[in-house]
């Protein structure tokens, strides 16, 4: 469970984010839609301390995380696939998702079977496998932000950000990123969601809002946001 | 030919040195783009307490922990005085400030140990051996076995252990590394850590060859920063070839021309590779003009 309270955060001295509030309840799923520039990954940042808020609270569970170092708060749980992918080109497949569950190897998190979520992040992410010894800098922009999303579950996380996963990835691809996302919902993972696909975003998501200029301009259940006109109008029109 | 493979060898034991105190400089490079400018007074430091713990127990082998220990803890000091607050400010400020701990520590070592060059006892035989018609001294040997098997050490660990992979994650992208629950400020304490102690390390290893005292660090250093750039701040093997090229040309310019000019060719290296290819011979990324 993730509580948002009237978040402010930017950069420098700006702020993005002019007071947002919301929540995602435990094994729910919840997108964050909004244009280029909106905030989006701003929000993603500040929940998971890479910025500090200038205001307001995260909650995770209950707890106050405001503030705190990135590296504290993925080992209370919460794991972050941010925008741009991130994965670290110069080490293969296998250690960049092994390092995905680094807090389980120090004891940080309880261990469980990391070999065992291993294979399961092979199974679903199958050219993971093929390429598992290969340096992940040499996969195709779509195989790293599988490798992304993946390393991101390695962390066996209560929570999970996930900054628009089907950036880049050839059509067939984001109906697959977006069959594992509803697999992953069926499981109960609770799940952020950040998506350039809105329409099929919100037909994954449990909940949506709508972020404009750094402020939440509409938010409901997402069958209500899907059949909303003005959010129709502007985020679902055509090519959506 | 006697004659040449002897100096070969010492060249080679020299080269060692080198490599070691430049794979220090390339572990600090790596995971904050800092190096420690007092790693020569690093390697006295490990030499001078190396000495009085041999002096007090008598056994080379049993100084090697404290050694390591000594060097790691100076390490940590270093980052946490010196590198911490100008990273946190990003500024460059982690230079002047590891050249004056280096000069503290000078002092330091100064007042505990006297101006004096002192002589540290060989732990094992001073006579030559006799390998491939060529006399070797014992400890020559020594010098490039313990040499390699740290530089082996830490590359094993770096490479197969998950912290060494959060060592390497941390070098690639600090802040990604920190979503990964990394605590990658800690990585660069160790990183300190690590670094000094392998020129604590060198310093016991080359005190039996020569004389051991404050200054006996202030040149190894600043020639080993020299091999660091040949070799590439981030290629683990360059500094390995790069510090056999300085070993060889030092021995070779002191035994053919003057032990007075043995100096010259490190020096020389630096300007030159400074001047042609600053991102050194094996490296891939640039040093950031300061
Ligand atoms: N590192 C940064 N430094 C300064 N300003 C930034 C930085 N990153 C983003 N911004 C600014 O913050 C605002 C919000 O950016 P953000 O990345 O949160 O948008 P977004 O909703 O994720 O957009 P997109 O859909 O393009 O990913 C933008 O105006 C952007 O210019
Ligand atoms: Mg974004």
């Amino acid at each position: 469970m993730l509580t948002i309270d009237n978040l402010h955060a930017g950069y420098g001295c700006v702020d993005v984010l002019h007071g947002i509030s919301f929540s995602v309840p435990k094994a729910s799923v919840v997108c964050l839609i909004g244009s280029n520039g909106a905030g989006k990954t701003t929000t993603m940042r500040a929940i998971s301390g890479m910025i500090k808020p200038s205001r307001g609270a995260v909650l995770l569970d209950g707890q106050d995380i405001t503030g705190f170092d990135a590296y504290r708060i993925c080992r209370r749980g919460l794991a972050h696939s941010p925008e741009g992918r991130r994965i670290f080109a110069n080490l293969s497949v296998t250690d960049n998702l092994l390092l995905g569950a680094f807090p389980r190897f120090t004891g940080n998190r309880s261990k469980g079977d990391v070999q065992g979520d291993l294979e399961q992040a092979m199974e679903l992410f199958p050219r993971l496998r093929e390429r598992r010894q290969q340096l992940a800098g040499t996969l195709s922009g779509g195989e790293q932000q599988m490798l992304a999303m993946a390393r991101a579950l390695m962390l066996n996380p209560g929570m999970i950000l996930l900054d628009e996963p089907s950036m880049g990835l050839a059509p067939i691809l984001v109906e697959e990123v977006f069959r594992i996302i509803a697999d992953l919902r069926q499981r109960g993972v609770t799940m952020l969601l950040v998506e350039q696909f809105a329409a099929a975003a919100l037909s994954v998501s449990d909940y949506g809002y709508v972020l404009e200029n750094g402020r939440i301009s509409v938010h409901g259940p997402a069958e209500q946001l899907r059949d909303d006109p003005a959010v129709h109008a502007a985020y679902l029109g055509c090519g959506h | 030919m006697d004659m040449l493979l002897q100096i070969l060898f010492s060249g080679i034991a020299l080269g060692m040195i080198y490599a070691v105190i430049a794979f220090g400089y390339q572990l600090t490079f790596a995971t904050s783009g800092t190096l420690n400018f007092g790693q020569g007074e690093a390697l006295a430091i490990g030499a001078l307490i190396g000495l009085s713990v041999v002096d007090r127990i008598g056994n080379y082998w049993l100084t090697i922990p404290v050694v390591l220990l000594a060097g790691a803890i100076y390490g940590i000091g270093v980052e946490r005085l010196g590198v911490r607050p100008a990273l946190k400010a990003k500024s460059e400020g982690w230079i002047m400030a590891t050249i004056a701990l280096g000069i503290i520590m000078k002092n330091i070592a100064e007042n505990i140990w006297g101006r004096d060059d002192l002589k540290f006892p060989s732990p094992v035989s001073e006579a030559p051996l006799h390998l491939f018609g060529a006399s070797v001294l014992p400890m020559e040997i020594i010098v490039i076995v313990g040499a390699l098997a740290l530089m082996l050490a830490v590359e094993l660990f770096n490479r197969k252990s998950i912290y060494g992979k959060a060592i390497a994650a941390t070098a690639a992208d600090r802040e990604a590394a920190g979503l990964m629950g990394i605590n990658t400020g800690q990585v660069i304490t160790f990183s300190y850590a690590l670094s000094c102690a392998a020129a604590a390390f060198a310093g016991i290893l080359i005190a039996p060859l020569t004389l051991t005292g404050a200054s006996m660090g202030a040149a190894l250093g600043l020639k080993a920063f020299a091999v660091a750039i040949i070799g590439g701040l981030t290629s683990g093997l360059g500094v390995i070839i790069g510090g056999l090229i300085l070993g060889l040309a030092e021995t070779f310019t002191g035994f053919y021309l003057s032990t007075g000019y043995k100096d010259v060719p490190g020096l020389v290296l630096l300007l030159l590779v400074l001047a042609f290819k600053p991102a050194g011979l094996f490296g891939k990324t640039a040093i950031k003009k300061v």
